[in-house]
């Protein structure tokens, strides 16, 4: 198993720039995600690592060596697509036998045995002789997963793998995958636009958008402290408001927001390390991202913070403001409203809606983020 | 020894591509080139007086000859003639007014305006059949949808024995029409004729791009339509036309260009008085006259080029999607309405114009004076034991082409293999290599076989040796020329429709580019690769207007030659030797249909 580092890679089509100097480093067994929205760069970044796209400038090393000419076929990498790309012309084990044609199957097995072994592991035994077509969507991905690990490779990349798939039977699969590579240990990288699936599969992740990265942390990290406004928004919901610091007393900024209310347009920020969520702050055992933490913040500055739903709080004695309601949506236990607020759409999350079409809404200072 | 096979996998594609290159020079470019040359190369300088000549013809180019003096006569070019025809059961003629060019016209207006007509003729003749294809549902319909691929690889002069034998001076048609005591009718050596023996071939290339292109519109375009308050006859033109109109130009396109490069069919159908370029051109070259015949030819050739040109670039902007949703199809058996009256007649039609020509050459090739016979048969058999030097021997001819349809399918198939993976390769190069490898379509088999003619039988000089070949090797050369093109055709579109992330999964696994075309693609276009090689062979047994040039003179002759030879006597063993060559090429058809799905154009 290997660790991969991409330092500055830059990528350009011919028309285009797919990726601006992104540079990433991928722990030895780590699940690594990037996640972003269509055409931030995250497929092309995958590429790149399996030697599918060779970057315009930059280096991709494994294991601090060099592979950037290193072809695809000579990378020991595995990779997963969203399309399966099961050869039809193959049988299952076919298939899944294919890559132990160019590399001798693991721990002295035959190419028998590793397949059966590999069967067992996609919980797909007996089904060696069948057709990819007389297979179901799942489980046509599961013997592309299987094929892709078959040679034992030291990275195993994985492009939306579950895209194709839908959603009860992505659920099941990705904690298969993630039990899968817990108990191989190998080092994955995987491509999803589906926020909530990365953070729920990674053990870290980056944010891509536009070519570059937003942000790298563990799923908490991200969530907790995104370090800009894309990722704020973009990684769950969000209230993002920006402002200029008024005062900064006892640990606490009050923030005149942009938005010319009649009452409340000063907000109060907790300025401190935004771990004051119980709990949460030791999270950080990486050194990803923790820049702006400390950064005092003088009166005159311009800041950013943002709120998520779920602490815009009615019974809240602090920050309070009225918010006229709009559509809502019921999602089971919660209801989601869209509601306004000097001008601006603020998002609720309750668990009702009110009968009234206005309701005052507050949050506590610690509950805010900068960012 | 790991080393050398990556070596050997590295450089095979680009040596055989290379290899390729050469071969297509050698069969096709210089012997091309030549012809070309002939026309503007005169006594060591380059010089345009011989097309000028021939631009300024009124007998090739009528009155654009003259226009450069007095432009207003181009107008007169065109007024309406009668043209006479008699009808049976009624005691009276009919008068059909058509605008027919006369010598006017020119050869070359002549050429382009029965081209014209039999495009009309095509079109009005395949667009009923997409109807019913991509409409209705029907026992069969699948094989009858793979039938439309089948004059593809019917042979020209096989086809233009069917109609003679049809519609001749004593075909089956004034067989019925004597038997009823009616008068004869004279079709042969006129125009229609030509026009519906051209629609035989090119109504049903007409009929499988649109019919594709119906089943391509997704049904909820037009029901959107009905649900914003079209009629069913405004949802059609509105929303549904527009999505055919794409494909029934290109079937236009394509059946013009092959109607203004035909020439088995007008040379036995219209013979020198119906004359188009290509037969004037052919009788150029066996009066000996190859001066003019290159101008012609090279006139000929740019205008077909441009055409082609034309074609491919219209067709490129185009690629049939498959419908996420199509209409559902029509029963065609059920109570009869005004829908399933008009396809009962189009099937009555269809049996006349396709049918016909078929059986009636079969009649004819078992019936004498005295009723049923098999002398034709047996002419063939004694023929081949008593036949002087100069005559052709039926066996011999045979054997020729299958010996030759074989030699074709050996050079074409990898040939057409190769251009196909070059072509569908994002490597530097490919789509020139792509356009250079299709020019055959656009030249026509009479300036091939001229070229080579000039070029290889006549002999070269080269580095000092004069190198010659035989016509046996001069025409396996123009059948593979000829026949490559389909197998790109019928390979390329397969090797097009692999995903690309299945061939990066095998790199990922670890295989080099040139194991994964080996044991990823290939296997995946196998049919086509069979398919192709089907059209190849079938090809190379039907061609006609390269051979009769080449085997003129020599023991190289073929089915088709054979048969245009004894057309020179009596239609009896004509058809029989007909009647052979369809046995042949149905069986190759059989190959097609069962391994490719008629892809190829």
């Amino acid at each position: 198993m290997v660790d991969i580092d991409l330092e500055s890679i830059h990528k350009a089509f011919d028309d285009a720039v797919a990726l601006e100097e992104v540079s990433l480093t991928v722990e030895d067994g780590e699940f690594f995600t990037l996640v972003g929205p269509s055409g931030c760069g995250k497929t092309t970044t995958l590429r790149t690592i399996a030697g599918l796209s060779s970057p315009t400038d930059g280096t991709v090393r494994f294991d601090g060596e060099d592979v950037s000419d290193v072809p695809v076929e000579d990378r020991n990498v595995g990779v997963v697509f969203q399309s399966y790309a099961l050869f039809p012309h193959m049988t299952v084990t076919e298939n899944i036998r294919y890559g132990l044609r160019f590399t001798d199957p693991p721990r002295g097995l035959t190419a028998d045995e590793r397949v059966e072994e590999l069967l067992e592991l996609v919980d797909l035994p007996g089904m060696g002789d069948r057709e990819p077509d007389e297979l179901s969507g799942g489980q046509q991905q599961r013997v592309a997963l299987a094929r892709a690990l078959a040679p034992a490779p030291d990275v195993l990349l994985l492009d939306e793998p579950m895209s194709a798939l839908d959603a009860r039977l992505r659920e099941q699969l990705r904690r298969e995958i993630k039990r899968i590579q817990r108990e191989l240990g190998v080092t994955t990288v995987y491509v999803t636009h589906d926020q909530e699936e990365a953070l729920a599969v990674s053990d870290r992740l980056a944010v891509m958008n536009d070519g570059g990265v937003e942000q790298v942390g563990t799923p908490v990290e991200v969530y907790e402290q995104p370090a800009t406004e894309f990722v704020a928004s973009f990684v769950g919901e969000n209230n993002v408001f920006s402002g200029v610091v008024a005062a900064n007393e006892n640990g606490e900024l009050a923030i005149e927001v942009d938005e010319k209310a009649p009452e409340g347009h000063r907000f109060h920020v907790a300025a401190e390390d935004h771990g004051g969520h119980a709990g949460h702050g030791a999270a950080a055992d990486t050194d990803a991202d923790d820049s702006h933490v400390d950064e005092a913040h003088a009166v005159g500055d311009h800041v950013t913070f943002c709120v998520r739903p779920t602490n815009l709080d009615p019974a809240a004695s602090q920050n309070r403001f009225p918010v006229a309601l709009g559509a809502d949506e019921y999602l089971g236990g919660t209801t989601r409203l869209y509601g306004e607020w000097a001008g601006r759409e603020i998002v609720l999350r309750l668990p009702e809606p009110p009968a009234e079409d206005a309701i005052t809404v507050g949050f506590d200072p610690t509950e805010a983020t900068l960012l | 020894m790991t080393a050398t096979r990556e070596r050997f996998e590295s450089v095979a594609l680009p040596l055989a591509a290379v290899g390729t290159v050469l071969l297509l020079t050698v069969l096709f470019y210089y012997p091309v080139g030549r012809v070309l040359s002939e026309a503007v190369w005169r006594d060591s300088g380059l010089t345009a007086e011989p097309l000028a000549e021939v631009l300024t013809d009124p007998f090739f180019f009528g009155v654009v000859a003259q226009a450069f003096e007095d432009p207003s006569i181009l107008w007169t070019a065109i007024e309406p003639h009668t043209f006479r025809l008699s009808v049976p059961f009624v005691d009276a003629a009919i008068a059909l007014n058509y605008p027919f060019p006369d010598y006017r016209l020119g050869l070359f207006g002549f050429t382009a305006y029965q081209a014209f007509l039999s495009t009309l003729a095509s079109v009005a003749l395949g667009l009923p059949g997409a109807y019913v294809l991509a409409r209705f549902e029907f026992p069969g319909r699948k094989t009858i949808r793979s039938l439309t691929a089948v004059p593809f690889v019917m042979p020209s002069i096989m086809v233009a024995i069917g109609f003679i034998a049809t519609f001749g001076r004593n075909g089956v048609v004034n067989d019925v029409l004597l038997a009823l005591g009616l008068p004869r009718i004279e079709l042969l050596y006129t125009l229609p004729i030509i026009v519906l023996a051209h629609a035989f071939y090119d109504a049903p290339l007409v009929a499988r791009v649109t019919a594709t292109a119906w089943e391509g519109v997704d049904a909820s375009t037009a029901e959107t339509a009905r649900s914003l308050g079209a009629s069913p006859r405004r949802a059609f033109v509105d929303v549904v036309l527009p999505q055919l109109l794409p494909a029934i130009l290109t079937g236009a396109l394509l059946t013009f260009i092959f109607s203004f490069m035909s020439f088995a069919i007008v040379l036995a159908l219209g013979g020198l008085s119906l004359a188009t370029v290509e037969v004037w051109v052919y009788h150029r070259v066996n009066q000996l006259d190859y001066a003019t015949a290159s101008s012609l030819a090279t006139l000929e050739m740019l205008f077909s080029l441009l055409l082609t040109y034309a074609y491919l670039r219209y067709e490129a902007r185009q690629r049939a999607e498959s419908a996420s949703r199509p209409a559902p199809r029509k029963r065609l058996f059920g109570a009869l309405n005004l829908d399933r009256l008009a396809v009962w007649g189009y099937v009555v039609v269809v049996l006349v114009v396709f049918v016909t020509p078929m059986a009636s050459m079969i009649l004819e090739s078992i019936t004498g004076p005295n009723g049923l016979t098999l002398d034709y048969y047996r002419f063939l058999v004694t023929r081949q034991a008593e036949a002087a030097e100069f005559q052709i021997k039926p066996l011999t001819a045979v054997q020729n082409s299958l010996l030759y349809g074989v030699a074709s399918l050996a050079i074409a198939v990898p040939m057409g293999v190769l251009l196909a993976i070059v072509s569908t390769r994002d490597v530097p190069g490919s789509k020139l290599v792509d356009t250079l490898s299709m020019a055959p379509f656009a030249v026509s088999g009479v300036v091939v076989g001229l070229g080579l003619l000039q070029g290889l039988v006549f002999g070269t000089e080269l580095l000092g040796y004069r190198i010659t070949v035989t016509g046996a090797v001069a025409v396996v050369a123009a059948h593979a020329v000829g026949a490559y093109p389909f197998v790109t055709r019928n390979v390329a579109p397969l090797l097009a429709t692999i995903d690309r992330s299945v061939v990066e999964s095998a790199r990922t696994l670890g295989a080099s580019r040139f194991r994964v075309l080996l044991d990823i693609e290939l296997p995946q276009v196998f049919a086509g690769v069979v398919a192709g090689a089907a059209f190849a062979f079938a090809i190379s047994i039907g061609e006609f207007d390269s051979t009769v040039i080449l085997a003129s003179g020599s023991s190289a002759y073929t089915m088709p030659v054979a048969i245009e030879r004894f057309l020179g006597r009596r239609l009896g063993p004509a058809t029989a030797m007909g009647c052979v060559l369809l046995a042949v090429t149905a069986a190759s058809f059989v190959v097609i249909d069962r391994l490719g799905d008629g892809r190829g154009m």
